[in-house]
């Protein structure tokens, strides 16, 4: 009869143990399920490896990676050519309202600091992985580009397919996402996103060296 | 054979009560850092219809906080609009879609800019014809979200919806 109310006591204590062993991790489930939901419910502009900008500032003081882009006119425009300028490398795009804000700016500083020998690149990145033998696609991207350029009157060089440059310019997983070279093609200032006129112009005299 | 039956009780909940420990070790929070889309897709996962016969189904989205989508009429024409849209083999046809009015934005960078937008929870409308069966349908939904400063590319996600025509 003792040893048969043993038996049936440790039993009980192994089911209890099975039962909060259960319990407790349902609660931990649901919990990592809550916090993975209250995690997705906040916006961040993330790349894969973390903030965009923060993929960017490893950029600075480093030189800029070269490439060679077609402009809309099909002639090939190369980084190298403005060796011995200051450059602002824009990446903007047709879709992107902050692009469309900013440009008039950068026409303007374009302008004015153009004498002191500073160059803007405004490279179009349309973020559509346009295969190269999508005729039509880039006919409609090009099309888009053109018209974008005659209405906001950018005298300065506007280069097509900048997804291409998407991996050495650090994701450019948002847009507009600017770098500004200084004479020797080294990163001086990079942003990501639409700022102010006089932070552009701030990072244009950077760059400039003055 | 009571004592082989107690110690077999036993390490059988010691066997089990490890797995648990080790099923809440494995089962940590994903990482924070990684890329999550701008809209989630949250129901109906599936709906019975009437097959044949045009059904309203209203399709629930999410966008994430912070973050706004272009309306479906968006102020400019350069803007890329919100658009759902159902692939033709799939059984089942999409009649119309009613898309929410939005709501003006204004760019803090620029109060003259006003666009037309979503943000937070959103439903589209639809009328939709099943064939008579069992569609999983990837219907898909097309949008361009942006913050207050910077844009993400143009994105199409897959909206999965199983609907079952009788």
């Amino acid at each position: 009869m003792k040893r048969n109310t043993v038996v049936l006591g440790v039993v009980l204590f192994i089911l209890a143990v099975f039962a909060w062993a259960g319990w407790a991790n349902y609660e931990f489930r649901k919990q990592a399920a809550d916090k993975r939901l209250a995690d997705a419910a906040h916006a961040e502009l993330t790349a894969a490896a973390g903030d965009p900008q923060a993929a960017l500032d490893p950029m600075i003081g480093k030189a800029a990676p070269a490439f060679s882009l077609e402009d809309l006119s099909g002639r090939k425009v190369s980084l190298a050519d403005y060796k011995g300028k200051a450059v602002l490398v824009n990446f903007w795009a047709t879709w992107c309202g902050p692009c469309k804000i900013e440009t008039p700016w950068l026409v303007e500083l374009r302008n004015q600091y153009a004498p002191k020998g500073f160059e803007i690149l405004g490279i179009s990145a349309e973020g559509d992985d346009l295969a190269p033998s999508d005729k039509d696609g880039w006919a409609k991207d090009k099309a888009a580009i053109g018209k974008f350029v005659q209405e906001e009157h950018m005298p300065y060089p506007v280069l097509i397919d900048g997804d291409s440059l998407s991996k050495p310019y650090g994701g450019l997983d948002a847009m507009p996402t600017s770098f500004f070279l200084d004479r020797n093609g080294k990163i001086v200032a990079a942003t990501m996103g639409i700022t102010s006129k006089d932070d552009i112009e701030s990072n244009i005299r950077k760059a400039l060296g003055s | 054979m009571r004592r082989v039956s107690i110690i077999s009780v036993i390490v059988f909940g010691l066997w089990t009560a490890g797995g648990f420990a080790q099923v809440q070790e494995t089962e940590k929070p994903a990482h924070t850092g990684a890329k999550m889309e701008a809209v989630q897709y949250l129901y109906p996962e599936q709906v019975t219809v009437t097959a044949g016969k045009a059904t309203a189904v209203a399709m629930h989205f999410r966008i994430k906080e912070g973050l706004h989508i272009n309306a479906h009429a968006p102020k400019e024409e350069y803007l890329i609009p919100t658009v759902l849209s159902i692939p033709d083999s799939s059984g089942v046809r999409l009649e119309w879609a009613e898309y929410p009015a939005g709501k003006e934005f204004v760019l803090p960078v620029d109060p003259s800019t006003k666009l037309i937008v979503y943000t937070g929870e959103f439903a589209i409308q639809t009328r939709i014809v099943a064939q008579a069966g069992d569609h999983m349908v990837e219907a898909k939904l097309r949008y361009q979200a942006c913050d207050d400063n910077a844009c993400l590319p143009p994105k199409t996600i897959t909206v999965p919806i199983d609907v079952v025509g009788k």
